[in-house]
């Protein structure tokens, strides 16, 4: 690859791009960037304010509750004659007995704490008005295969418990400060005791204090993160739009056969074209992080996640047949990788989860929170080395006899995958490539899993992690039986099945890298990943793995070499071994 | 300068071009026949490096098919005038001018003598406007950015108007006359006669047939004789004041005059009737 070609190619695609672009599209764009512009920030220091005034609470202007009232978006002031939820008089709070009711009086309940904390924050001497400052730290959520608790995990929590309720000493120091806060809290209506706060969350949110009893302290509300998240992905989205349709247009009436003669490589042809997109993208992505107050290493690490939704796109777009296709392959794109960045993120300031999201790197870069070498490194190499491999796919089948066939998306995909195998070898070595999109797909699978019980998650997990493994360890392996990159013979089947093998386990090691971050600390994540790691013994952890993944891509590969039919047999047979080796393993690390 | 040795190309089970073998000497025009699946565009292809044999070599100026120094020496019309409508003559060529490291200068001194030749002057409107001729033109420019030694040309007058196919016609022809190294597939056989040193005629994706134009016809094509004597001979039939006879050979022929001359008269005329590329194309593919 020469850097002045993809210049050139580059500077070109810019032009012809920007010719191609009517000015209603254009001014449409500009209106998308300009809206996105004025509403994260907005949002990012206003907070946004869901529900606002849903609760009615009757109250006169001249009553102390009226401030608490006016304080809290989500109530609204109305005469006490009127409908209401809540009703304050000078002795008694009534409220419906119903579940808006009860709603209503628990965020009126957090409304007045929240009023009294705002009150004695604006007390010349906070020592006096905070005699005790606890510092409230949240940490991970641990989920334990075998329903036990380590005694460091349970001091921990003792010790959480201990700050929360230091937190709790700080808040009731309000007593002095404000008579409504002291009877808002002990003199409340009947049955209010039985009611559990909910608010808190906003006041995170929006950076306030938290003060009160445990319980009526949450962990941050992660709209910040939504919101951040939102902000960073929705410019990628735009942008493959754009780069979709001028992949597509290269085939399309065979536009770009003429490139392929020129005296430039294919690499060049392809960087080219991707260039300006890219660079598109991350100057979108740097003014949002400029916008939202994102420190550079958040833009380093959302460039991964763009090449890998420009890859996506790159490879969709080298396999669909008509602008239609080209739509369903850039939805497809943007949901599936918007779900893997969006998802976790979400999870930003709550749990480890978070950390295989580029997005979170943003959040905490944001929020201030440390982001360590581990957690960058799980956020965004995945991604990009899955957007490096895509691309080398897709520039694989970037040659005029795939560019401008008809040929259905799964023919094509056979194409590309049979295209690199020219040597048996290669077909460990494409296994081995392959490796970030298990890692990416497993992240996922460990993402959506982990909220879900130990007892369902583990077992669905260990047959997603086989069903993934096996097939990235046989699918360009059968594509170079389909294509005739390989002689249908049982030798040959047993030389690239154990190829396929090799490569999987060595390049799985490389998974070690989320010791890094700490999400084999999630047991869901460890069954994922290493499930050895849950106890085998040592001497097995290298063999047993190895035998594993040569034994199964053997067996895939065997089938691979006769027949479609036969394969999916043999695929099926691999997967079933896959998953008892799994459970054998957890049920051996148990006990 | 262009050698091309047991070339062949299967696509899954279809075997486009089987064993093609030929070779192009410096300065020669060589016309690819054949009817629609022949394999004449897949061993285009094959000739400037778009796309890769299945088995056999092939070599232009010294160099294998698809190496960048081969590509820099070679230009190439597909059958289709495949240009982005949204850009100029003028913006698409110097693009590609950029692309084969033309300078500036030069390229756009090439390129304004192209359109000055093909006699296009809308240089600077979107391509989208244009005919289908007037497209065809661009494409033809554009194979010219590089100043290339070798040009290979896929039906370079396929769907175009008389008037536009006679101009590309003539080009090509003079393009040959500046010493150019043509290679070109055409259906239409007045063309290839007119312009080509040596034709191939493709079958199934073999060659049929290879030579210049006299040799396929005297190997292919059908040659008789029309024989006019003064009196009768055996098998004539009368012509005006004279005697015709339809004869296959110049054995024949001397056969007649023999006889004439016994029977006191002598040969007064001989025609000659020769095949055309036409008759022999279709004899050759048995169409």
């Amino acid at each position: 690859m020469k850097a002045r070609n993809v210049l050139r190619v580059a500077r070109w695609e810019t032009t012809r791009s920007a010719g191609d672009i009517d000015r209603e599209t254009a001014v449409a764009f500009v209106v998308v960037l300009l809206a996105l512009a004025a509403i994260v920030p907005a949002l990012v220091t206003m907070g946004p304010t869901p529900g606002e005034g849903i609760y009615r609470v009757g109250v006169t202007e001249d009553s102390q509750y009226a401030d608490v009232v006016a304080s809290d978006p989500q109530l609204v002031a109305v005469d006490p004659g009127a409908d209401a939820d809540v009703v304050v008089t000078d002795t008694t709070i009534t409220y419906d007995d119903t579940a808006k009711g009860r709603a209503a009086l628990s965020t009126l309940r957090s409304a007045t704490v929240g009023y009294n904390d705002f009150l004695m924050r604006q007390e010349p001497d906070q020592n006096a008005a905070f005699p005790v400052v606890v510092s409230l730290t949240y940490r991970p959520q641990s989920i334990d295969v075998t329903g036990t608790q380590t005694g460091d995990d349970a001091t921990d929590d003792d010790d959480d418990l201990d700050g929360s309720e230091g937190g709790a000493g700080a808040g009731t120091g309000g007593d002095d400060g404000q008579q409504a806060g002291g009877d808002g809290g002990g003199d409340g209506v009947a049955g209010g005791d039985d009611i559990p706060a909910t608010g808190g969350g906003l006041s995170g949110l929006l950076g306030q204090a938290q003060s009160g009893t445990p319980s009526s302290i949450s962990p941050p509300f992660p709209l910040q993160s939504l919101v951040f998240a939102f902000a960073f992905l929705l410019p990628l989205n735009i942008v493959i739009q754009a780069y979709g349709s001028s992949v597509l247009a290269e085939r399309i009436n065979r536009r770009g056969e003429p490139m392929l003669v020129a005296p430039i490589s294919r690499g060049d042809i392809v960087a080219g074209k991707t260039l300006p997109y890219l660079l598109g993208a991350l100057a979108l992505i740097s003014a949002i992080a400029a916008a939202t107050g994102a420190s550079a290493l958040a833009v380093l690490a959302v460039a991964p996640l763009a090449a890998l939704f420009l890859a996506a796109t790159f490879f969709g777009a080298m396999l669909a047949r008509s602008y239609k296709e080209l739509t369903f392959v850039t939805v497809t794109v943007s949901v599936a990788l918007t779900a893997y960045a969006f998802v976790p993120a979400v999870f930003a300031e709550v749990h480890p989860i978070a950390a295989i999201s580029p997005l979170t790197v943003v959040v905490d870069s944001i929020t201030g929170d440390g982001v360590t070498a581990g957690q960058f490194v799980l956020s965004t190499v995945p991604p990009g080395l899955a957007a490096f491999v895509l691309f080398g796919l897709g520039t694989g089948v970037y040659r005029e006899e795939d560019m401008f066939t008809q040929l259905p998306i799964p023919s094509k995909l056979l194409d590309a995958l049979a295209a690199p195998l020219t040597t048996r070898w290669r077909a460990g070595l494409w296994t081995a490539l392959f490796l970030p999109f298990v890692f990416v797909a497993e992240l996922f699978a460990v993402a959506v899993l982990f909220v879900a019980p130990v007892s369902i998650s583990i077992p669905l997990l260990l047959g997603t992690v086989a069903v993934i493994e096996e097939v990235a360890k046989s699918i360009h392996v059968f594509a170079g039986f389909e294509r005739g990159q390989y002689d249908r013979t049982f030798r040959n089947a047993l030389v690239v099945g154990a190829a396929s093998g090799v490569g999987f386990f060595l390049a799985e090691k490389l998974l070690l890298v989320t010791q890094l971050v700490g999400l084999p600390e999630l047991d869901v994540a460890q069954a994922a990943f290493s499930p050895e790691l849950l106890g085998a013994s040592p001497g097995l952890l290298l063999v047993a793995p190895l035998a594993l993944h040569v034994v199964t891509a053997a067996v895939s590969a065997v089938g691979a070499a006769r027949s479609r039919l036969a394969y999916l047999g043999t695929l099926a047979l691999a997967i079933v071994l896959h998953v008892a080796y799994n459970l054998a393993v957890v049920v051996v690390s148990l006990g | 300068m262009i050698s091309v040795r047991g070339l062949q190309k299967r696509y899954g089970d279809v075997t486009a071009v089987d064993g093609v073998s030929f070779e192009v000497d410096t300065g020669e025009v060589f016309g690819l026949v054949g009817p629609n699946g022949a394999g004449k565009t897949s061993t285009l292809k094959m000739l400037c490096g778009l796309v890769e044999p299945s088995a056999g070599d092939v070599t232009v100026n010294g160099f294998d098919a698809g190496e960048t120094e081969m590509r820099r020496s070679l230009g190439f019309l597909p059958e289709e005038s495949p240009l982005y409508d949204e850009m100029s003559p003028r913006g698409y060529l110097r693009f590609f001018a950029d692309l084969y490291d033309v300078d500036r200068e030069t390229a756009n001194e090439r390129i304004e003598a192209a359109l000055d030749r093909l006699d296009l002057d809308a240089r600077d409107r979107p391509v989208g406007d244009f005919s289908k001729g007037m497209k065809r033109k661009v494409a033809i420019a554009r194979s010219l950015v590089n100043d290339p030694d070798v040009l290979v040309y896929d039906e370079p007058a396929s769907g175009l108007d008389p008037l536009t196919t006679n101009t590309v016609v003539e080009f090509t022809r003079e393009l040959a006359d500046d010493g150019k190294t043509i290679v070109f597939s055409a259906h239409d056989l007045h063309h290839v006669e007119s312009v080509c040193d040596r034709v191939a005629i493709m079958r199934d994706g073999q060659l049929a047939a290879t030579g210049t134009l006299a040799d396929i016809r005297e190997e292919h094509g059908d040659v008789s004789y029309r024989v006019f004597t003064d009196v009768p001979v055996e098998r004539s039939e009368p012509a005006g004041d004279r005697h015709v006879t339809a004869v296959d050979s110049m054995d024949d022929v001397e056969a007649i005059r023999s006889a004439a001359a016994d029977a006191g008269g002598e040969v007064v005329d001989i025609r000659t009737d020769e095949s055309t590329l036409e008759d022999v194309f279709l004899d050759v593919t048995g169409t």
